[in-house]
Parts: C-alpha cells; structure tokens; sequence
C-alpha cells in the first residue's frame, strides 16, 4: 500500500513537472503585461498580448512561415525517406555502413552543419525565403524520417509483399498496393514527428531567415529586447504554437498503434 | 496444370552457406508432393525457389519443360500458401481474394462470379465482407486458401499451411486439403515438419536435411526403406530404437547381439544380405509398433520385457522398459496397458528392422524389403 501511494506520488510529481510551465504560460498569456510576475495565481484578465503578438508583431505572418515550412519540409523528406527506408529495410542496400552513415549525421551538432547550410543557400540566393528553409529541413529531417520508417517497414511481413507477387503484383505493385496502404499509421506518425522537429526548430530558423520568413521560434526569441522580455507576448506566442503540437500529439497517439497489421498473419 | 522440374537447384546465401543443395526432383502434372524435414532444413527455400521469390544460385527449375530460373513470380501462376496466410490486412476476404485477379485485369463480373463460386466451396459466402483481423484462425486459413484457389494457378505451393492451427482443426483441414486436391486434380507442393501431414497427405514425400534432398518415394515405401537414421528417426513417433549391436552369423542364421544376454533374431528374407556383417558393430532400428503385446504371427520373436514407464494416450500405450538392460520404447495396443514393474512378453517382429552404418548412418543394404512395402 505504502508502495502504491509513493509511486503515485512520485507519478504526479512528474506530471506537475511537465504540466506546470505550460500552465503557467497559458496564465501570464491571459493576465496584463504588468501583472505577470504577480504572486496572485490569477491577478486578473486580459487579451492584450495576443492582441498585442497579432496586430504589432506581425505574428500571424510567423505562424504561416512556421507552417508552410513545416508542412513542406515534411512532404518533400517522406517520399524519399520511404523509398530509402524501404530500400534499407527490404533490400539492405548499402549494408550496415549506409545506416551507420546515415544515423551518423544526426550526431553531428547542429551548430557544425549550420554554417555550410549557410553557404549553400547563399550560393543558390536562398536565404531569408522559405523555400531555403524548406529544403534545409527537409534535409535534416531526412535521416530520421528514414530511420523511423526503415523500423517500421521492417515491421511489415515479408510475406505480404511475397503474396502480393505470387498474385500477379511487380515489385513496385506490391509496394504500391500492399506495403504503402498498411505502413499509413507509420508514415503518419513519421510525418508528424518531422513536422514537431520543424515546428520547433531554432539555430538554423535564425541564421537563414530574415524578418519577414522567421519562424516562431525566432519571433517568439526576438521579444526578447534590451528593454527586457516581453513576457506576456512571449507566453501568447508559446500557447499558440502549442496548439498545432497538441492536435499533432493526437494523431500521433492515434496512428502509431500498429493495429492495422493485426490479423493479416498468424 | 504443371509438371516441375529441379535439376541440380542450389541456393547460397551472402554468407557462402549453402541453404539448398544440389537438388534433383521431378514433379509430376498433379502430383501432391510433400517437402518435409526438421527447421533450417531448405525446404521453404525450395518452395520459395519454385515460386520465384528466392533466385537460384545455380542448377535449373523447369515448369512445363520451360526453364523459369529468370521468370518473375508474377508470370509463373503458380499460387503460394504462407504459413502466416499473409493476408492483405486493409482489404476484405472479398478484397484479398480478388486481387490477384484485378492483376491480371479480368472484368469486374468475372471476378464477382469467381469469387462467390470459391466462396460457396470452402464456406466463406458469410465472410466476404470482413477483414483479416475479424476472421478465427481456421477462416484465415481458409480465407488463404480461397485466394490461391480463386486464381485457378497451375500449381499450388503450401507452406506449413496447417501450423497454426489447433489439432482438431488441423486434422479436419488435412481432409479439406486431399479432397481439395482431388477435386482441383492441380500439382501440390506441400512443407511440413509434421509426420502425420507427410504420411498422410501426399503422392510422395521427400525429406530434406542441411539442404539436402535426402530420400523421396511414396511414403509407405519410405517409412519401410528409409536410407539412413535421419529418415528412420524422422518418420517416427515415438522415436525408433536405435541400439548398437552386433551381427553374428552361423550356419543356421544371423542375430543380433545386443548383449551377451540380449539377442536379436533376424528375418529369414534379410538374413543372406546381413550375413557379410558378421562380427560387426552396427546400428538396430527397431521402431516401438513392431513389438507387440499377443503373438499373431509364428515368426515374431518372444522377447522379457521389463516395464519401467508408461504414458497411456487413451487410443494406445507408449511404454517404456528394458529387455535385459537394454532400453526400448514400445507401442501397446490400448487393452495392453502395464504398470512399472511389470515383467510380460512382448513379440516383436523381425521383418521391418533395419541396421544401420554405426559411422554413417546410412542403411546397410537389403536387396529385399520388408513385406510392409511389397
């Protein structure tokens, strides 16, 4: 019993932990600018600083940046992590090296690849557009997206694949009929997650993006002024860019459960 | 319809290891063959092979005369059975089994009529519109089964089809499956471990090991004539006694030496091949049915048998003991049933012996087989 009541203890320690800020932040984004570090939990109530992030920040403009480079990074880097994932999962193409190599460059700090992405962009006339920032991250996500698919499509019973030529399908009818419509809860919760590290992403956001192509992450850091941070803007711009990562947090729960497989073998 | 032709089929893998060996088989139009061997022993990669879904290292596979080494699975027609049934989980039993005629692009009306015909013949007219994970283990099965039927293939090849299933519905499937064949009259190429399945189901069996293919023949004349231990302890359950003994000829016959004290007659008609044994170490295979509780036959040998185990299955008694020391396993008819510490008289009979090469394993040559397989 007294192990059961300190494990729950423990549990909702946790969770106050992850809860708490998040919280906090929805409170001093609904409360005025100068009540924010008010010890009352609840000092008042006011629009002001959404009013304030939306109409004198321009935020909207980084709401849409943040959203069509997410949303574009992820749908250029599934189809060609899929085709890689599926050639490593399958095929085993390029053997354990090509998946060390490819795992490798997620190792590599962010900071160490930024400045050559950089270049890069500067040489194409790239930078400050989303366009640049799209590839870029398309390009980070790539390796990761690949991985998670390559695990998932290891997942998948050869057998089908087998099936589905025996019944007359090529290699690629097989993938196209069987292997893409039964991996949908993997390439979905894939293209989430790409789309989380996009949303979220910051260094690489602030070096190849200029005032009107930044982020939120690089809008919400630029409240940071020398006259101090505007805390109740920044707490505003938190809670909204939550918003996309709650509903994105639910597909995930909802598509990564492998059900969909169940029952086709064994 | 197929006749099938391996000669010299080998598969290697990355690693240099050989997963099929040499393999030389010919398959007749609508013959029902069964592959049959312990796990690793390259028969699903045989299968696989004739199926199209593994390459050949080297040797040839020929379908109908045509070698089809470099034809895709897909331009074979030939159907596959999985072990796990692979059934398309995001489609209907209706979907699953229409694909492969969508395919092939016949009409939506034939696919329909073909469908429902397969349906009504192995009672999945009240499935069609369920998905794989709705379905019992023996619907998916037969769901499966329906799949490779509807295509009218020229072959069907069946990969441990029956393994996941309980024993009674893997006993009522067995029947399903040689009415089936009957009834299609199409070749069957057929993988199991299991001794029943082998014994039971098919025209001939032919049993692999390390990728070798061993020994095929029908399979009554296999389980008289096996070629060696392997075989002899394959095809048997409870496991055949294999002692070491040793042949000693005279004048008047040849036994078995056993021990000084336990001795072995052999049968009149193998008694001019084994004399050239004499004073050799050989092998016995003797299995547990060839001894029997009453004498019904003049030549079955009298033997003490000491009870020491029994294990009483209801339809028949595997016992355990010793005659005088040696250990043997025994079948008892099941109004024979001992208790440990019982001393009674078995009979066993001579004729289906077999001796065996104490080095190799294989079996010491008869020019003439035992009465079961005449």
């Amino acid at each position: 019993m007294l192990r059961k009541i300190a494990l729950h203890f423990g549990l909702i320690l946790a969770c106050v932990v992850v809860v708490l800020p998040p919280l906090w932040a929805l409170r001093t984004s609904l409360v005025p600018e100068s009540l924010a570090y008010s010890t009352d939990i609840f000092p008042g109530w006011s629009w002001e600083n959404y009013q304030g992030l939306i109409t004198k920040n321009d935020f909207l403009t980084h709401y849409g940046n943040s959203l069509i480079v997410s949303l574009c990074s992820v749908a250029v880097a599934m189809p060609f992590a899929a085709a890689t994932g599926y050639a490593f999962a399958r095929f085993k193409t390029g053997g354990p090296a090509a998946r060390f190599i490819m795992l490798a460059t997620q190792m590599l700090p962010a900071v160490a690849l930024v400045l050559p992405a950089f270049a890069l962009l500067r040489a194409m006339g790239l930078t400050n557009s989303l366009v640049g920032l799209t590839l870029v991250y398309a390009a980070l996500n790539l390796p990761f997206l690949t991985w998670i698919l390559m695990s998932f499509f290891e997942g998948i019973p050869v057998d089908l694949e087998w099936a589905a030529m025996t019944d007359g399908a090529s290699a690629w009818g097989a993938f196209r009929y069987i292997v893409l419509p039964v991996s949908l809860p993997g390439l979905a919760a894939a293209a989430v997650l790409g789309f989380i590290l996009s949303w979220n992403e910051f260094l690489f956001a602030l070096v190849l993006s200029g005032p009107q192509t930044a982020t939120i992450p690089v809008a919400l850091a630029a409240l940071q002024t020398s006259n101090g941070v505007q805390i109740g803007k920044v707490s505003a711009g938190v809670v909204l860019a939550i918003l996309p990562l709650i509903i994105a947090s639910h597909f995930i729960q909802r598509y990564i459960v492998k059900g969909l497989t169940f029952g086709s073998v064994k | 319809m197929a006749s099938i032709e391996l000669h010299n089929v080998s598969k290697i893998y990355q690693s240099n290891q050989y997963s099929v060996r040499d393999v030389n088989l010919t398959i007749k139009d609508g013959e029902f063959i069964i592959f049959l061997g312990p796990s690793g022993c390259g028969k699903s990669t045989t299968l696989r092979m004739i199926a199209g879904l593994e390459s050949i290292t080297s040797g040839e596979l020929r379908i109908n005369g045509q070698n089809v080494n470099r034809v895709a699975p897909r331009d074979r027609n030939i159907a596959v059975v999985f072990q796990s049934y692979a059934l398309y989980p995001h489609m209907t039993v209706a979907e699953n089994m229409a694909f492969g005629l969508k395919m092939r692009g016949m009409p939506t009306g034939v696919i329909r009529q073909k469908i429902d015909e397969t349906a009504a013949l192995l009672g999945l007219d009240q499935l069609l519109h369920r998905k794989p994970a709705a379905l019992s283990g023996g619907q998916r099965q037969r769901v499966a089964l329906g799949r490779a039927i509807v295509r009218e293939p020229q072959a069907f090849l069946l990969d441990e089809p029956l393994s996941n299933l309980d024993a009674q519905l893997r006993a009522e499937m067995r029947t399903e499956l040689i009415k089936l064949h009957r009834r299609l009259g199409k070749t069957m190429i057929y993988v199991t471990h299991d001794q029943v399945e082998a014994m039971t189901m098919g025209d001939r069996i032919c049993i692999m090991r390390d990728g070798y293919l061993v020994q095929s023949g029908k399979p009554l004349e296999v389980y008289a004539n096996p070629v060696n231990i392997f075989v002899a302890r394959f095809l048997s359950s409870p496991p055949i006694n294999l002692l070491p003994c040793v042949v000693r000829a005279w004048a008047n016959g040849v036994s078995l030496w056993l021990t000084e004290d336990c001795r072995i007659q052999v049968a009149d008609y193998a008694q001019a091949d084994y004399r050239r044994y004499d004073g050799q170490t050989v092998t016995l295979g003797i299995r547990p049915e060839d001894f029997h509780a009453r004498q019904l036959d003049a030549n079955w040998q009298p033997l003490p048998f000491k009870v020491t185990a029994v294990e009483a299955l209801g339809a028949e008694n595997i016992v355990t003991g010793t005659i005088d020391d040696v250990r043997f396993v025994v079948r008892l008819d099941r109004h024979t049933l001992p208790v440990p510490g019982d001393r009674i008289t078995l009979y066993m009979d001579p004729d289906p012996i077999h001796l065996f090469d104490s080095q190799t394993g294989d079996v010491l040559a008869r020019r003439v087989s035992p009465p079961l397989a005449s």
